[in-house]
């Protein structure tokens, strides 16, 4: 019988022993070279200067550009941003880390991560863009008619950006070791190598988002995603090359080394039991269709063909990395085992090092520094692009949300843009103080928030765009059951230290893992939508008719929202008449 | 396409209104959004194509694996050539390889379901600064080819 419990949190544990985390040798990445390095210094320091003057050229006062870019991105370019967006920590470093430790049980994330968005494309990213509200718990609170709902969506739009981006903030912190070097010196010691460069990551982070807001955001995303992607992609090439396993198309060349790699590396269900495998899939899956960050591209396009096409250039520029994470994982596995010792067994690889593999790999392939550092520079990239993009939605939630919509309806642009600077302050700061000890490998972190995602919001969007019978009590039930129903496996498992070791109930643990909870999850929140919709009165009519009006195929004017259409064929004036 | 061949259904019971006819008199906000039981020609045309897209989706995500856990020894078996297991290839490779195809037909196939009802995404920007001639300005249908 192949162990249930998930291997992440496994090997997390198992791989450090009884050792406290918070020292440096349990986040300190055996054969990481950690030392300052000038030249990768400066290529991180200058990529992060060019964020900040991309930030401030593109710096915004009012709300539309701060949380839709004024709905003016173009095809490719939200494709880019779309991947950028996506394309985090947990891709640029997770991926190869949990498919080098985890074997083909990684492989769910590469496959969840990718075929989500084609989910996306069919059923929500064209009818999302048609309602066309600011940010997705808007979406939630107006479907529903329903400021409960809509508080509820944003507190788990708030919960998600905070445990999505602790994942983002232990890779800062494990890369810029790396690049430059322990500063734990400059805090007295109060703070590791890990922790210092962590903090600062994060701080930087928070400033250039707080200045430029969404607008500056899609334009840095571009930006990040070259330079993420060509960190990644050039990276593999050469490190591959140099390494003598590969030659110009390491993404199918890999094949022939994984017989050398040992058992784990290939052996189905060596990482992860079967049952595993799928739901941390399904979760990966749906919580790419439920995330508010990911959803919130789409608001930013003119119109929907270009949400579609988008969604699919997306798709696109984020494929060209999971096709060759693996190649990078199985290289990296290769050199870990010449070089430094045994991956797989007692004691292996740490989670640390995995998580800094796609490093590691470039370092141990005797590339120059520079080079390294530029791979380094890739990983950092992919990290703040995806934090901007969290924290953005998570702050949209607050400041539009719950403090415009709910708590003061009177607020001007000027107040809403600072309570929105300052949710992403108070989110940052969250972040930092969470992440000085995270438990888990990136990978893991960033899954919980795809948990999350698939039981509580994506069943609301799903069934709100697509049964228009669907109405307040239902989703305020569902949203309630969902939120109680991710956290029973976090509280099991013990995750973010909810309970000292966990509840450890063996049949949670097995047949609802915290990383694929949404396996079980996400239905019983459908069903219970479903049948709370069902005993209790519809919905009104003018909320089926902007539902219908999000499946209509006739174009509507990019300004317009669902809600305003249905309002004009009704024959009154908008129900909120434009303050602007 | 108007002028493309109707099917034997097609024709029974509208009185001779192609699928585009029967669309133009139908007011979304008047139909029922149903995922099982679409309510217009577009709405079915549209559920066909997501409805396929979906059933070769579900198959290319979870069949490999569950065929591994079936049959491991065929579905481990080295391909020739390439040197991948086979479940391996199928997960890393094809997976996600097929989304991205898939995404490229769905894309397109809406495009064609857009053309075939007259649907054109407008794409005129009120704030645009630039003098390039705007194409979705010339509502007479006057666009050089």
């Amino acid at each position: 019988m192949i162990d249930s419990v998930p291997l992440l949190a496994d090997s997390a544990i198992g791989a450090m022993g009884d050792m406290v985390l918070q020292t440096d040798e349990g986040l300190l990445p055996e054969g990481l070279n950690v030392s300052f390095k000038l030249v990768p210094s400066i290529i991180v320091i200058g990529m992060m200067l060019l964020f900040i003057v991309a930030g401030f050229m593109f710096k915004v006062a009012d709300t539309d550009d701060m949380w839709v870019a004024g709905r003016s991105i173009g095809n490719i370019e939200n494709g880019m941003a779309i991947g950028a967006n996506w394309m985090s920590a947990a891709t640029y470093l997770g991926v190869a880390a949990t498919v080098a430790i985890s074997g083909v049980y990684g492989l769910a994330y590469v496959i969840g991560w990718t075929t989500g968005y084609f989910i996306l494309l069919i059923f929500m990213a064209a009818q999302m863009r048609r309602f066309g509200k600011y940010t997705a718990p808007d979406f939630v609170g107006d479907r529903f008619n329903s400021d409960t709902a809509r508080a509820l969506a944003a507190i788990t739009t708030f919960l998600i950006g905070f445990v999505y981006a602790l994942g983002q903030a232990r890779g800062m912190g494990l890369v810029g070791m790396y690049i430059l070097g322990d500063w734990s010196a400059v805090t007295g010691g109060a703070l590791t190598a890990y922790q210092t460069m962590m903090v600062v990551f994060m701080v930087i982070t928070v400033g250039y988002l707080s200045l430029s807001g969404m607008l500056g955001a899609t334009k840095n995303m571009v930006l990040q995603y070259v330079i993420l992607i060509s960190a990644f992609l050039i990276g593999l090439v050469v490190t591959g090359w140099s390494a003598g396993y590969t030659t110009i198309l390491p993404q199918l060349e890999y094949g022939m080394m994984i017989e050398s790699l040992g058992t784990e590396f290939s052996a189905p269900f060596a990482g992860g039991s079967y049952y595993l495998w799928i739901a941390t899939c399904f979760s990966l899956v749906f919580g790419t269709c439920g995330l508010p960050h990911v959803l919130v591209r789409f608001y930013t396009v003119k119109n929907e063909r270009v949400a579609r096409w988008s969604c699919t250039w997306g798709l696109f520029f984020i494929s060209l990395l999971y096709l060759s994470a693996p190649a990078f994982a199985a290289i990296g596995t290769a050199l870990y085992g010449d070089q430094i010792g045994a991956v797989y067994g007692d004691p292996g690889m740490t989670s640390a090092a995995g998580d800094v593999l796609v490093v590691l790999a470039a370092q141990l392939a005797e590339l120059p520094a520079w080079f390294v550092g530029f791979v380094a520079a890739g990983g950092i990239a992919a990290a703040v692009a995806t934090t901007a993009g969290l924290f953005i939605a998570a702050s949209s939630a607050i400041s539009h949300d719950i403090y415009a919509t709910i708590i003061n309806e009177d607020a001007t642009q000027r107040q809403q843009v600072l309570v929105g600077r300052l949710s992403i302050i108070l989110i940052g700061a969250l972040t930092i103080v969470f992440a000085l000890d995270p438990q888990q490998p990136i990978a893991a972190l960033v899954g919980f928030a795809f948990s999350l995602a698939a039981i509580v919001l994506f069943p609301m969007f799903f069934l709100g765009l697509w049964w228009e019978n669907t109405n307040r009590p239902g989703a305020l039930a569902g949203m309630t059951t969902g939120i109680i129903v991710w956290f029973i496996p976090m509280l099991n498992e013990g995750n973010f230290g909810l309970i000292e070791g966990g509840l450890g109930i063996e049949a949670i643990a097995t047949w609802m893992p915290a990383i694929g909870s949404a396996l079980v999850g996400t239905p019983i929140v459908f069903a219970v939508t479903i049948a709370v919709s069902l005993v209790t009165s519809e919905p009104p009519l003018r909320t089926k008719q902007m539902v219908r009006q999000c499946h209509s195929p006739d174009p509507m004017p990019k300004d317009m929202t669902a809600a305003d259409v249905v309002a004009e064929k009704n024959g009154n004036r908008p129900e909120t008449p434009a303050d602007d | 396409m108007a002028n493309e061949p109707h099917t034997a259904d097609e024709i029974r019971t509208d009185g001779g209104l192609s699928d585009v006819e029967r669309e133009e008199q139908i007011d979304y906000m008047d139909v029922e959004i149903n995922l099982l039981k679409p309510a217009t020609p577009f709405m079915r045309d549209h559920l066909r194509v997501i409805w396929i897209g979906f059933a070769i989706w579900a198959l290319t995500t979870f069949a490999p694996i569950t065929m591994t856990r079936l049959a491991p020894d065929v579905m481990t078996s080295q391909i020739p050539m390439i040197g991948f297991p086979l479940h391996y290839f199928l997960l890393a490779i094809v997976g996600p390889g097929a989304a991205l195809v898939l995404s490229v037909w769905y894309a397109r196939k809406r495009d064609q379901i857009d053309e075939k009802y007259g649907i054109e995404q407008s794409v005129v920007d009120p704030e645009t600064t630039d003098s390039v001639s705007d194409d979705a300005a010339a509502t007479d249908g006057g666009i050089s080819e």
